[in-house]
């Protein structure tokens, strides 16, 4: 277990008092003097030319303070891959929920009846709305990009028309992965002010303060200087809090009135132009041999990005071949394209494409264990790979505890007894998955993380970091980690807001990166200003830094616990020593990961690959279709776990949400309309729709990760909608390609199946 | 047109003023400044504005004030006594049953009044009880396991 005395303990959140009494603001609660508050006008048309706007009439309205359209804005486009946003809509509106106009009122009520009053006059244009009809020929363009094509991704490696030609199984299927929304409890929000020498000043839901910065300056048309980026306490995020056109038209109405401006979508605004998954065709054929060696894997994406491409692009690359490193195939091609769609863009969701992959191939996994007579489990075990092996793609696994996630929960799970009984309508299936701590691939400019620890002389520790706390517990797992290095308790730290003129520059809370970048970052700083206690104490002992330890609150000599001084007395000696100066330990670690050469993309793309394996077991009724999920077990590869109960937390959450994917989440969207914008119409899982489930932690050690820490967030989800599809399977022996596998279609396909028997 | 009314919220008796058409939410986070009671939806389907409306949970966005008017309301604010918690503040903590904590506080609520008419409940109880209060960070498990906590066994 180590000899710890933060990492590996089970602590409630650092900030859960504040959450209980109410206490703590979120974005949507925050209030600054003379505030105005921020609607938008949205398109109701999916692709329109914009001919006129009238907002004169807006204008007069008692109580509004502004009304800005694209005139108002600087009208570059930008975005965070492909630059093809504008603040508000230049010309053309693309989305049922593009972005109009803006007004800023007095109250929410005054805003949005000003935004009744400005009269837009379209011209209607053709629309497109499958991907696959956007890239025929003679479709509505809409960036009047070929065929709306945002990218196009290849990648071959080996022979695989032979290697198919020798495998005893191969097994082809055309999966449907749908779009669902990320429906984190907070809707989108922003507070943005502008001071008087034109500085704005954010402060904002984002996952990602430092990038977001990046972009809004290149949209706005200001110097990185002029923009500050301030992260409160959110709601929730799960992919889809990135850059957003609701903070930037707030930013335009601060410049205009001069006063901060509060902007939160309403619950339909944010289904309807928030950012939900990318849906996606996959075409997969998986071969394998008589021994149950997986040899060849080929797979065709088309994904939709909707009207921007946002990271569509990067999330197709990665359900294009994050797999690949699950699994040892030796034959591969890969073919992935992008499309635009009048829709709502879509974009990151837990799981980042590997989730939609994870799906299909793991559906496949089970057809050809089947054929082949073999355990399902067995077959992942028998080809997943192990710590110390370099995956196809290049990719170091440092750690993998994939066969032991599997052995857990097949135990756990009573898997051999059940997979045996056979009854009809009860079923039990398994499903693995891999996934990153970072992508490397994410941005070619730099990797790493960092940190900053101030220790002021009441002996307070300040931790300083750049990603974002969504929700999920990140700042005290910070905390644990400052904590442990400083020997101290998690009383005494404290764990900054992110604010952009204060914090490091961090890349982010995605890609499951957030304990393994930032956690290192704060270890490293950490441990800076440890060293510089070290010399403090080692002055008024008389001896040498290295002789010293931190530990329970105290420095000491080591073996000689009568020599020491508290923690709070050597930081109070030092700070008056050094003429009030605060010790500030800062602090960064680079991993060696490498950048994926952009055409074979062989690289290294995480120091940290974690990995699971979870089983579901259900109950179908036939005369229904309605599944019911009994039992469910996740084992999951979390190198050293900093704080088992959180990550326990993060596990049940995502399996909710994937067996809410797996059998009732969908946008319906008709003609580019979404036609379930509410909590009561898109359909999730509530308290009485799960089971039980059971978590366990696999702990191999990371050489990479922070005391062997991997992250969690993302690969709690992955495997969800396959093991619900594999027990669906094995309870009655229909394989579901499409998400969501709702009762409607369960029924249509018992009936069909009965015809054909 | 403005109406007079009376409410009394976490045991203080306050007077005031409000349209016909301000909900009981919109009095309590923008009137009065109690920002604990949340808005997820605004329409009656997530639960994150649950306050107890003469100890009964209630949607305080579907509520218009008037509907309160004589009424005795409780928010999150009125749990705790100074720095002393509620015991399910409490359960919510050491169980880790707080993720975003944006649903926290109706979830506490909601839990509240399960607790007070139910003392003993069972599992599927709980869940029944939270069933308008969504949660999409931890898929409810710690939630339930945290108000099981405080159920009274064995004593009948
Ligand atoms: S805000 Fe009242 S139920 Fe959602
Ligand atoms: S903790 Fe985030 S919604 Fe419940």
């Amino acid at each position: 277990m180590g000899n710890y005395s933060m990492i590996g303990h089970s602590v409630p959140q650092i900030d859960a008092r504040d959450k209980v009494r109410g206490m703590t603001e979120f974005v949507s609660d925050l209030q600054l003097p003379g505030m105005l508050y921020g609607k938008i006008l949205r398109s109701s048309y999916p692709h329109a030319r914009i001919l006129h706007i009238d907002s004169s009439k807006a204008r007069r309205l008692k109580g509004v303070k502004a009304v800005v359209t694209a005139e108002d804005t600087p009208r570059v486009p930008f975005g965070p891959r492909t630059e093809d946003w504008t603040i508000l809509a230049v010309d053309k509106v693309r989305f049922v929920g593009d972005e109009v106009a803006a007004v800023a009122a007095v109250d929410e009520e005054t805003a949005e009846e000003a935004l009744d009053l400005i009269r837009v006059e379209y011209e209607e244009l053709p629309a497109v709305f499958d991907p696959i009809e956007a890239m025929q020929p003679g479709a509505p363009l809409i960036h009047g990009k070929e065929r709306n094509i945002v990218s196009e991704f290849q990648l071959n490696k080996g022979d695989i028309e032979r290697a198919f030609q020798e495998c005893a199984v191969v097994y082809s299927a055309h999966y449907f992965t749908n779009q669902v929304y990320q429906a984190y409890l907070e809707p989108m929000a922003c507070v943005v002010q502008c001071d008087p020498s034109g500085r704005l000043t954010f402060y904002l839901a984002t996952q990602i303060p430092s990038m977001t910065r990046i972009t809004y300056a290149k949209a706005l048309g200001l110097p990185l200087e002029k923009i500050r980026v301030v992260v409160p306490p959110y709601g929730g995020a799960f992919g889809a809090k990135m850059e957003t056109n609701l903070h930037l038209a707030g930013a335009i109405l601060s410049q205009k009135t001069q006063k901060p401006v509060r902007m939160v979508n309403n619950r339909e605004e944010d289904f309807m132009a928030g950012n939900p998954r990318v849906p996606m065709y996959i075409d997969l054929k998986v071969g394998a041999s008589q021994q149950g060696k997986l040899i060849a894997k080929e797979v065709k994406i088309i994904g939709a990005s909707g009207a921007r491409a946002v990271y569509s692009m990067a999330i197709v690359a990665t359900a294009c071949y994050r797999v690949d490193s699950l699994y040892r195939f030796e034959h591969l091609r890969t073919e992935g394209v992008t499309v635009y769609t009048n829709t709502v863009p879509t974009s990151c969701f837990r799981g980042f494409g590997n989730a939609q992959m994870t799906f299909a191939l793991e559906s496949t996994l089970d057809m050809i264990a089947e054929a082949l007579k073999m355990d399902p489990a067995e077959l992942r075990i028998k080809n997943g790979l192990k710590t110390g092996e370099v995956s196809i793609h290049g990719w170091q696994i440092g750690s993998s505890g994939l066969e032991e996630c599997v052995q857990k929960a097949v135990e756990a799970s009573g898997w051999k007894r059940k997979r045996e009984e056979k009854r009809f309508g009860h079923g039990i299936g398994l499903a693995c998955c891999n996934h990153v701590s970072g992508n490397r691939a994410f941005s070619r400019e730099f990797d790493g993380g960092a940190g900053i620890v101030r220790i002021g002389r009441e002996g307070k520790v300040l931790v300083y970091h750049g990603e974002s706390d969504m929700g999920q517990g990140q700042k005290t797992v910070f905390a644990q980690i400052v904590a442990e290095e400083l020997g101290v308790g998690l009383d005494r730290i404290e764990v900054a807001q992110v604010d952009t003129d204060l914090s490091p520059f961090g890349m982010g809370s995605f890609a499951t990166r957030g304990t393994v970048f930032g956690g290192n970052g704060v270890k490293a700083a950490a441990r800076h200003a440890k060293e510089q206690l070290c010399e403090i104490a080692a002055e008024l002992f008389e001896t040498v830094p290295s002789q010293l330890e931190l530990r329970e609150g105290k420095i000491s000599v080591i073996g000689e616990p009568e020599r020491s001084l508290s923690f709070e007395k050597v930081v109070e000696i030092g700070v008056l020593r050094r003429g009030g100066a605060p010790i500030v330990g800062t602090g960064f670690w680079v991993p060696d990961t490498v950048l994926p050469d952009p055409i074979t993309k062989y690289g290294n793309i995480s120091p940290a690959y974690p990995f699971a394996c979870q089983i579901a077991e259900v109950e179908v009724d036939t005369e229904t279709g309605h599944v019911t999920v009994l039992q469910y077990t996740a084992a999951h590869d979390v190198g050293k776990a900093v704080n088992p109960m959180a990550i326990e937390g993060q596990i049940e959450g995502g399996v909710v949400q994937g067996i809410g994917w797996a059998l009732m989440e969908n946008m319906v969207v008709e003609k580019g309309k979404v036609l379930n914008p509410d909590f009561r119409d898109y359909v999730m899982p509530g308290p009485l729709d799960i089971p039980p489930i059971h978590s366990f932690l696999v702990e191999p050690v990371d050489p990479n990760g922070p005391f062997g820490a991997k992250g969690i967030g993302e690969p709690a989800l992955n495997p969800s909608t396959a093991a619900v599809a594999n027990a669906i399977y094995d309870a009655i022996g229909i394989r579901f390609t499409e998400l969501p596998i709702t009762p409607e279609k369960i029924l249509r396909a018992l009936k069909d199946h009965q015809k054909n028997k | 047109m403005i109406y007079p009314m009376k409410l009394t919220v976490n045991d203080e008796l306050i007077e005031l003023e409000v349209p016909a058409h301000r909900t009981l939410l919109e009095v309590l986070r923008n009137d009065l400044g109690l920002k604990g009671t949340k808005e997820g939806c605004g329409a009656g389907e997530c639960g994150a504005c649950t306050v107890l409306l003469d100890d009964e949970p209630v949607n305080a966005c579907l509520i218009l004030a008037l509907q309160a008017d004589g009424k005795r309301v409780t928010t999150i604010e009125g749990l705790s006594k100074g720095s002393n918690l509620h015991a399910i503040q409490e359960a919510f903590i050491r169980h880790g049953a707080i993720q975003c904590g944006f649903c926290t506080p109706g979830m506490i609520l909601s839990a509240k009044a399960l607790l007070e008419r139910t003392p003993n409940p069972t599992e599927k109880e709980v869940r029944r009880s939270l069933v308008g209060n969504f949660c999409r960070c931890t898929g409810y498990q710690k939630i339930v396991e945290a108000i099981l906590s405080l159920a009274k066994r064995g004593d009948g």
